[in-house]
C-alpha cells in the first residue's frame, strides 16, 4: 500500500485527541457527598463490566473517526497485485471495431465515432515513453500505421479519419494480429484492447475452442499482455437489411428483361407495415415497390428491368425506412450486359439436309429468334465449322467451342483448344458415333492436354432398332446451369429417352491431368442416367471450364433434341459457361478484385476508384492471351470502378455478409463468459479501462471506502453515545 | 380515626369538655346535673347540655439524622435534606401543641440518639425545638433496627410522623413499620428526597463519596450510569410504596425543592377529602 498524499497521513494523531479528552475528563473530575449510596452501588456493580465495555468501545470509535479522516486524506492505494512500479510506460494496440454495424446508432452518434472516441481517450492518456498501435477489425484486420507510434496526437488524428462501414468484424484475426503486433512492441507493460459492439453473430462462434486457442496463445506469449473488451454504445435491435439480390439469368443481353429477387429481412421487434423499396440502376431510380414486414420476418421484392447498352452496370435496392442501422438498407449488385456472346460449333457429322448435321439441332436451340424470324435479339450467336476449319481464325472471338461428334482433331488444334481453354474460354464436347474413343482418352487426356473430364471407357446403349432408351435422372440440380430444372415449371430433363451414351469414368479414375491445372478431384457430375452413369460432366481447367456430355447432340442417340427442354438445356449451359469464366464482378468484402481484359490492355495504366472515392493506379498483367489485373484491398462494401482511357468502365460491387445487420449483442453473462475464456477483463467505457489500468498500475484508491467508513463511523459513534448514555437535555 | 390538626378530627365520644355539642330533651336517666337550668328558665322545659370530647392524641415525630440525610443538591439556595426534615417536624411539633395534642420527639442514626416523650403543653415547644435545632446529621443509618427498639418504648397508641430518606434495607424497613402497625400505631411517613436523587442530572466525570460510610468513593461516567440508577430507583420507590400499601401507610414523598408547607397543606387536604 502507499499514500498519494503521505504527509497528510500525520494526521491520524489526532485519533489521540479523543483519548486525551477522555483521560482529561476523568482526571478533572467533580466530587459530589452522595447520599443515596446503596442505589448507585448496586447499579456499579451490576454494570461495571459493560460500562467499561461501553466506553472502550465508545473511545475506539471517536480514536478511530480522525484517524480514518487523516488516512482518506492520505489517499491510500492498495498495491496488492501490482505487477511493476507504477509510471511505467506501456505498449498498447487498440482494435476497432469498424464493421457496418458499428454504423448503428444510439446516444446521438455512431457506435463507431463513440469507439473511436474511447480510442482517441485512451490514446491522449497514455505518457510519452509509451507506444501504441491500431487496427481497424472490419473485413480483414488493417493496421492503422505500418509501426507502432509514440505520439498520442498522431494516433488520434489517424483515428478521426478513420472510417466504418466494413465488412464482418474479424475477431479472431485481429486478436491474433493484435498479439503479433505487441510482440514486436517496446515495452514490457502491454495492453490489447477491444472496441467493439460484441455483436452476437461476430463474437458467439468465437466462445468456446476459439476462445481456447486464443487464450493459449495469449499465455504462450513471453509477456502477456492485459486483454480488455470494451463495448460500447447501447443494446439497438431495430434494423431492416437488404439481404440480396437474385438475378433471373447469368448472362444477360442488351434489351433482354431481367427479373430481379430482392431479399429483405426485419432484424428487429419492429413492425413496418409500409417499406418502399427503391430500384435504381447506374444510380439512377428505375422503378419503386412496396413491402410489410413483421418483426423478425423477412420479405421478397421483385423487380424487372432491362439495359438498352452493353457494358457493365450497377443495380442498386435501397428500401428507405428509418431505422437505427442504415448501411445495410442499401443493396449494390454488378450487372454485365453483353451484345453477344459468340458460340463456336465444330461439327465433326455435318450435313446439307436440314437438321441432319450433328450441331443443327443446337444451333436452333441457341439462335430461336434468329431461326423463327421473330423481332427479338439473342443472345448467343452461333458459326458453325467443320473440324479441318477448326484454326485459330475461327476460335479468336468465341467465348464458348462446342465440339459435337468430333472424331479426333490434329495435334495443332489440341494445342490451339488446349491454350484456349487454359486462359480462360470455355468448351463444351458432345460425343457421338464418329469420335475416336482412345483417341480422346490419349490425347484429351494426358499430359499439358487434359482437357477431358472423364475417360470415356465404352459405348453403353441398345442398336437404334431396339430402342430400349434410358432417362435423365430428374434429381435436385446443385449445378447453376441446370439449377433451372429444380423448377418442373421450366421443363423436365427426365421426359427424353437415350439410346446410346458412352460410360464415362469415375471422377476419381478421371484424375489423370496435372494438379496444377484441375486440381484433385475437381470433375463434376453434373446430371446421370439412370443407369448411373455420368452423363454431363465439368471440370475447370485452366482458367476455363470443359463441359462433357456423354451422348450426342443430334437425334440420332436420343430424343433429347426433340425434346421442349433441349432448348433451356442448351441455352442455360451455354451461358453458364460463356459467363462463369469470366471472374465474379459481385465479390465479398476481402476477396480479391480480378478483371480479364484483352492481351494488349496489359502494361496499361488503370485507374481503380474505391467506395470512398480514393483512387488507385493498377496495372493488367498479360497471361496467355489476356492481361489480368487483380486488386486485395476490397475490405470496404460497396462499387470499384475499373476504368482505363479509351475502354468502358467495368464496376465490381463487394458486399459485405448481411450476418452484421443482426444487431443483437451478447447477452451479459455471454459477454462475462467469454471475457473469462479469453481471460480478459470486461469493461463499458474508456474511462472505465484507464481506471482498471490505474489500478493494475498503482494499485486500487480506497479513499471513497475511507471516506465512507468515516461517515459510518460518525454515524455510529452518535449512535452508540445515544444508546449507551440516553442523555436527556 | 384520630387526627392532628384542630378542628380536622372530631372523636366518636361524646364527654366532658369545655366545646360545647348541642342540647336535647331531658330523658329518664340522665344526670340531674346536666341539665340546663337557663334554658329551662327561659322555657320551661328541661334540657340536658351535652359537650365534645376532644381526642387524646399522642404524636411521636421520628427524625432522620443520618448521614444520608444531610445531602444538599446542587441548585442554588439548596438545603439538605435534614434541615429541611427538621423544619417540617418544627412545623408539625407547633401545629400539633396549638391544639392541645401532645407531641414528642425521637432523633437517630444506628440508634435513637433522643427520645422527647409526648407532652401537650404549650411549654414543651420549647423543649422539641431546642433539640431539633440542636439536631445534626450523623453517619450510617439502620432504621429496620431503630425502629424495632423503639416499639417497645412507645407505650401508648399514637400517631408516628416519620421523617426520613428511607434509604436502606427495604425489607427490614417493612417489618419494623409492621411491628409499630402491630401495636396499633398510625404511621404517615413523609419520605425526603433531594431532586438530585431522583433525577441523577450529572454529566461529568464525578466522584461520588458515601455521606454515610466514609471511605467509599465511586469514580464514575454518571452518563452512562444513569438509566441503571433511574431503573434502580423506580423498583426502590415501587417496593416502599408496595409495602406501604400494604401495611396502610401512607407514604408521602417530599422534595427539598418544594416548600413543606405546600406539601403538607396537599396531603392534609387529601386526608381530609378521604375522610
Amino acid at each position: 500500500m502507499t499514500l498519494l498524499n503521505g504527509i497528510l497521513a500525520i494526521g491520524a494523531a489526532a485519533a489521540a485527541i479523543p483519548l486525551l479528552i477522555h483521560l482529561l475528563n476523568r482526571s478533572r473530575f467533580r466530587t459530589v457527598p452522595w447520599g443515596a449510596m446503596h442505589l448507585l452501588d448496586s447499579v456499579i456493580r451490576t454494570n461495571n463490566r459493560r460500562i467499561r465495555l461501553e466506553q472502550f468501545l465508545l473511545l475506539l470509535v471517536r480514536c478511530a473517526i480522525p484517524a480514518m479522516l487523516a488516512f482518506c486524506l492520505a489517499r491510500p492505494v492498495l498495491t496488492g497485485w501490482q505487477a511493476l512500479p507504477g509510471e511505467v510506460p506501456s505498449s498498447t494496440v487498440l482494435l476497432l471495431d469498424n464493421s457496418y454495424s458499428m454504423d448503428a446508432r444510439s446516444n446521438g452518434k455512431t457506435h463507431f465515432e463513440d469507439a473511436v472516441d474511447q480510442a482517441a481517450t485512451i490514446a491522449d492518456q497514455l505518457d510519452r515513453r509509451s507506444d501504441i498501435a491500431a487496427i481497424a477489425t472490419g473485413g480483414s484486420p488493417t493496421p492503422l500505421f505500418d509501426s507502432p507510434v509514440f505520439d498520442p496526437r498522431m494516433m488520434t488524428g489517424r483515428l478521426q479519419r478513420l472510417s466504418g462501414g466494413f465488412g464482418a468484424n474479424a475477431a479472431v484475426d485481429s486478436l491474433t494480429s493484435g498479439l503479433g503486433v505487441l510482440g514486436g512492441m517496446a515495452n514490457a507493460r502491454r495492453h490489447l484492447v477491444f472496441l467493439s459492439d460484441f455483436q452476437a453473430a461476430d463474437w458467439q462462434p468465437l466462445s468456446g475452442d476459439g476462445a481456447a486457442r486464443l487464450r493459449a496463445q495469449l499465455d504462450a506469449m513471453p509477456i502477456r499482455p492485459n486483454l480488455t473488451l470494451i463495448q460500447v454504445g447501447d443494446e439497438v435491435r431495430d434494423n431492416m437489411s437488404v439481404d440480396s439480390i437474385e438475378f433471373s439469368k447469368t448472362a444477360l443481353g442488351v434489351g433482354q428483361d431481367l427479373r430481379l429477387r430482392v431479399n429483405l429481412r426485419n432484424h428487429g421487434p419492429r413492425s413496418y407495415p409500409v417499406a418502399r423499396v427503391l430500384l435504381r440502376l447506374d444510380g439512377k431510380p428505375d422503378s419503386a415497390s412496396q413491402v410489410a414486414l413483421d418483426p423478425d420476418s423477412a420479405a421478397q421484392a421483385l423487380f424487372t428491368c432491362r439495359f438498352d447498352q452493353a457494358g457493365s452496370h450497377v443495380v442498386e435496392v435501397e428500401v428507405e425506412v428509418d431505422d437505427r442501422l442504415a448501411t445495410d438498407n442499401v443493396f449494390a449488385a454488378s450487372v454485365t450486359v453483353l451484345k453477344q456472346i459468340d458460340v463456336l460449333l465444330v461439327d465433326g457429322d455435318p450435313s446439307s439436309e436440314p437438321l441432319k448435321g450433328e450441331t443443327d439441332f443446337l444451333a436452333v436451340a441457341l439462335t430461336p429468334y434468329t431461326f423463327g424470324r421473330v423481332k427479338l435479339s439473342d443472345l448467343l450467336q452461333t458459326r458453325t465449322v467443320a473440324t479441318r476449319h477448326f484454326a485459330e481464325d475461327a476460335i479468336q472471338e468465341a467465348r464458348v467451342v462446342v465440339l459435337a461428334n468430333v472424331a479426333k482433331l490434329s495435334d495443332d488444334q489440341v494445342s490451339l483448344l488446349t491454350d484456349y481453354v487454359r486462359d480462360g474460354g470455355s468448351l463444351l464436347i458432345f460425343l457421338g458415333n464418329k469420335i475416336d474413343m482412345a483417341w480422346y482418352n490419349r490425347a484429351l487426356r494426358s499430359g499439358q492436354a487434359a482437357l477431358l473430364p472423364m475417360a470415356i471407357l465404352s459405348r453403353e446403349g441398345d442398336s437404334p432398332e431396339q430402342r430400349q432408351g434410358v432417362r435423365i435422372v430428374a434429381q435436385h440440380f446443385d449445378h447453376p446451369a441446370l439449377a433451372v430444372f429444380n423448377d418442373r415449371a421450366n421443363g423436365n430433363l427426365a421426359d427424353a429417352e437415350i439410346w446410346n451414351w458412352y460410360r464415362l469414368g469415375t471422377p476419381e479414375q478421371a484424375t489423370t491431368s496435372s494438379p496444377e491445372e484441375t486440381g484433385p478431384d475437381t470433375a463434376m457430375v453434373m446430371a446421370r442416367l439412370e443407369t448411373g452413369d455420368p452423363l454431363i460432366v465439368e471440370q475447370p481447367f485452366g482458367a476455363g471450364t470443359v463441359v462433357l456430355m456423354a451422348t450426342a447432340c443430334d437425334a440420332d442417340w436420343s430424343t433429347l433434341p426433340l425434346q421442349p427442354v433441349f432448348l433451356p438445356l442448351a441455352q442455360q449451359v451455354i451461358t453458364t459457361l460463356a459467363t462463369q469464366v469470366m471472374p465474379s464482378r459481385n465479390l465479398e468484402t476481402g476477396e480479391p478484385l480480378v478483371a480479364v481484359l484483352p492481351s494488349e490492355s496489359a502494361g496499361l495504366p488503370l485507374s481503380l476508384t474505391a467506395p470512398d472515392g480514393t483512387r488507385h493506379t493498377v496495372r493488367p498483367v498479360a497471361r496467355g492471351t489476356q492481361s489480368v489485373v487483380q486488386f486485395d484491398r476490397t475490405n470496404r462494401p460497396g462499387v470499384y470502378t475499373l476504368s482505363g482511357a479509351d475502354a468502358d468502365s467495368i464496376h465490381f460491387v463487394a458486399q459485405a455478409p448481411r450476418s452484421e445487420s443482426d444487431l443483437k449483442p451478447l447477452s451479459s453473462e455471454e459477454m462475462s463468459r467469454l471475457a473469462e475464456e479469453l481471460g480478459a477483463e470486461h469493461v463499458g467505457s474508456a474511462d472505465e479501462f484507464l481506471e482498471l489500468e490505474r489500478t493494475r498500475r498503482h494499485g486500487r484508491e480506497i479513499w471513497r471506502l475511507l471516506l465512507a467508513a468515516v461517515l459510518f463511523l460518525m454515524v455510529a459513534e452518535l449512535f452508540l453515545q445515544q444508546r449507551f448514555a440516553r442523555v436527556r437535555p | 380515626m384520630e387526627g392532628f390538626c384542630s378542628g380536622l378530627h372530631r372523636s366518636p365520644h361524646k364527654g366532658f369538655s369545655v366545646e360545647f355539642k348541642e342540647h336535647r330533651q331531658y330523658v329518664r336517666g340522665d344526670e340531674i346535673r346536666s341539665i340546663d337550668w337557663k334554658v329551662f328558665g327561659k322555657t320551661d322545659r328541661l334540657y340536658i347540655r351535652e359537650y365534645e370530647e376532644e381526642t387524646n392524641l399522642r404524636c411521636t415525630i421520628l427524625l432522620d439524622r443520618s448521614g444520608s440525610m444531610g445531602y444538599c443538591g446542587s441548585r442554588n439556595g439548596a438545603i439538605s435534606k435534614h434541615d429541611y426534615a427538621v423544619r417540617t417536624a418544627a412545623c408539625l411539633a407547633y401545629l400539633m401543641l396549638q391544639q392541645q395534642d401532645s407531641v414528642g420527639l425521637v432523633t437517630f442514626d444506628t440508634k435513637v440518639r433522643r427520645y422527647i416523650p409526648p407532652r401537650s403543653r404549650a411549654t414543651h415547644l420549647r423543649a422539641i425545638l431546642d433539640t431539633l435545632g440542636r439536631s445534626k446529621p450523623g453517619r450510617e443509618t439502620e432504621l429496620g433496627r431503630v425502629f424495632h427498639e423503639l416499639v417497645p418504648k412507645i407505650h401508648r397508641r399514637g400517631l408516628l410522623i416519620i421523617l426520613s430518606d428511607l434509604f436502606g434495607d427495604v425489607e427490614e424497613l417493612l417489618k419494623s413499620l409492621a411491628h409499630f402497625r402491630h401495636a396499633k400505631h398510625e404511621i404517615i411517613v413523609f419520605q425526603i428526597w433531594d431532586p438530585d436523587e431522583l433525577e441523577f442530572p450529572f454529566r461529568q466525570w464525578t466522584r461520588f463519596e458515601s455521606l454515610e460510610t466514609p471511605g467509599n468513593r465511586r469514580l464514575v461516567d454518571p452518563a452512562h450510569l444513569r438509566n441503571a440508577y433511574l431503573e434502580n430507583l423506580r423498583l426502590f420507590r415501587e417496593q416502599l410504596t408496595a409495602g406501604c400499601y400494604r401495611h396502610r401507610i401512607d407514604l408521602v414523598p417530599m422534595t427539598t425543592d418544594r416548600p413543606y408547607a405546600e406539601t403538607l397543606a396537599s396531603y392534609l387536604a387529601m386526608r381530609r377529602r378521604l375522610k
